[in-house]
């Protein structure tokens, strides 16, 4: 007899959105958190996209500690000494809210509250060393040589997932499944966040950057969100080409972020209150490890579930919906009191036809679009001169579009072949 | 801003008994890139001399170093029990 129904490891999104639906469905859920509080070790952006929360905590939207809610959404290129964006902003956000924007602490928090009420033991600041195994089967969680069991373990760990890796359930992290996110959240009065990022009421600002002025071949994203009195500013950092370069520190790379001339501006005055770093989750579809076994599953970042298009960044929204699913899996074969790994496959199941697989399956390849020189290097250029060369006014006869681009190409070394077949790729996997 | 600055703004509950992250030194004397000097966002590791020193208190558990060591010699592990960073806003 086990002491619990169901072990969950890490009070995250995923972790504290799987001991919710599980206490509710009337499992007996020990939820352990090694940050104290919760989300104390945990970084996001972070944009909360999706409505995924509702199935689990109807009112959300009113009692949960959420910032700003997305209006204005910039996707945006940063060269040197400018920046193009597309910059939308629409109403029909205010109606009907796409994201909010949330700092990981509270939010993480609000959740670990909400299991707990739900009816699920919380214990913080305990470090899950490794799992039990018996007959080979996950049989509970061992902490400083003391085993708690349960009949189904729930890893929740995040990308660093250290329980998973050391039991052999997944791969440890490489260049190639994991960027380095690093983040700065300043203090800034809510008026002034208002008039600079042309905003009312609660609504928010959420910018995505590709930052093409970094030396060598050195790629990394940018982030802009705006909260209630802070801003969170970071970079997310390609691995692969940050070790090729050899010569350029991530700590610069947020540094050169933000002082550039058009983001230093959104800051200026305001207060540094925290410096954090944390892994953002790359893999595509084929990295995906199998995400349940003999009394175990997998869940968001630990399972690997995020996307990202270039567009837009996502994880905790599929960190909540795999922990949905996962629990309503566990529920579903407590009721069986089966917790093998062929009950278990009903979890798969249900992610095969739900976002988080299904997004990673249909934008299989993404990642080699999303960190390429055409996206980094190529495009920014070529916009930059085009549009230099369009705007600039010499007083002589002026020229059509499609010479202004022809000879843009040239001056930055495209040949529109290249171009054509680059940018037909980039469309179909984006 | 010096990293010294922002790492000063950190809360951190350091445990004095155990390092969480371990290097090699012998492994880290012969490594030809010493990556994990320029992949650390906390700069816990630096060059003294061409020679690498580590220190583990102001280490904000990204898990980049156990990536960019491509040679075997860091050792990574979560901080003992309630040990370690304590972020403010995450």
């Amino acid at each position: 007899m086990s002491e619990f129904d169901a072990i969950v490891v890490g009070a995250g999104p995923a972790g504290s959105s799987s001991a919710i639906k599980m206490a509710s469905g009337g499992l007996n859920v020990l939820l352990v958190e090694r940050g104290d509080p919760p989300g104390s070790k945990n970084v996001s952006g972070g944009i909360l996209w999706g409505k995924d929360l509702s199935s689990i905590i109807p009112d959300w939207e009113k009692s949960a500690p959420l910032e700003r809610y997305v209006e204005r959404k910039v996707t945006s290129f940063l060269t040197h000494d400018s920046e193009i964006a597309i910059d939308f902003k629409t109403k029909k956000f205010q109606q009907d809210k796409t994201g909010y924007s949330v700092l990981r602490t509270r939010l993480d928090g609000y959740l670990a509250r909400k299991a707990q009420q739900a009816g699920a033991m919380l214990v913080t600041g305990v470090t899950v060393d490794s799992l039990a195994m018996k007959d080979g089967k996950v049989v509970g969680v061992i902490n400083e040589g003391e085993t708690i069991t349960s009949d189904v373990v729930i890893l929740a760990e995040g990308p660093n997932p250290r329980v998973a890796i050391s039991a052999g359930l997944r791969e440890k992290p490489n260049d190639k499944t994991v960027a380095v996110g690093v983040k700065q959240v300043y203090k800034l009065p809510e008026n002034v966040i208002n008039d600079r990022f042309n905003l009312r009421g609660n609504a928010g600002f959420a910018g995505e950057y590709v930052i093409s002025f970094l030396p060598n071949n050195v790629f990394a994203g940018g982030f802009l969100y705006t909260n209630k009195d802070t801003i969170s500013v970071g970079v997310v950092i390609n691995l692969e080409t940050l070790r090729k370069d050899g010569k350029t520190h991530s700590f610069d790379i947020m540094e050169q972020f933000v002082q550039h001339p058009y983001i230093a501006p959104f800051l200026e005055g305001g207060q540094l209150q925290e410096y954090s770093a944390h892994f953002v989750y790359e893999g595509g579809y084929e990295s995906l490890p199998k995400p349940y076994g003999n009394g175990y599953m997998m869940v968001g970042d630990t399972a690997g579930f995020s996307f990202s298009n270039g567009m837009i960044l996502q994880g905790m929204n599929y960190a909540i919906s795999s922990g949905i699913l996962a629990g309503e899996s566990a529920i579903e074969a407590k009721k069986d009191n089966d917790f093998s790994e062929v009950s278990l496959s009903r979890y798969w199941k249900k992610l095969e036809v739900s976002p988080a697989i299904l997004d990673k399956k249909n934008f299989r390849g993404i990642n080699s679009v999303v960190w390429s020189g055409l996206v980094h290097r190529t495009i920014p250029a070529l916009l930059e001169t085009s549009l230099q060369n369009m705007l600039y006014e010499t007083g002589a006869p002026k020229k059509h579009l499609s010479q202004i681009l022809l000879k843009s190409m040239s001056s930055t070394g495209v040949s529109s072949k290249d171009m054509m077949i680059q940018g037909y790729r980039l469309m179909r996997r984006m | 801003m010096e990293i010294e600055e922002k790492l000063a703004l950190l809360n951190y509950k350091t445990d004095p008994e155990y390092a969480h992250i371990t290097v090699n030194p012998s492994i880290c004397e012969t490594c030809p890139d010493h990556f994990c000097t320029f992949a650390c966002p906390a700069k816990c590791y630096t060059l003294i001399e061409g020679k690498l020193n580590f220190k583990y208190e102001d280490c904000v558990e990204c898990g980049t170093c156990d990536v960019a060591c491509s040679h075997g010699s860091v050792k990574w592990t979560n901080p003992k029990d309630g040990h370690g960073i304590k972020y403010k806003f995450g």
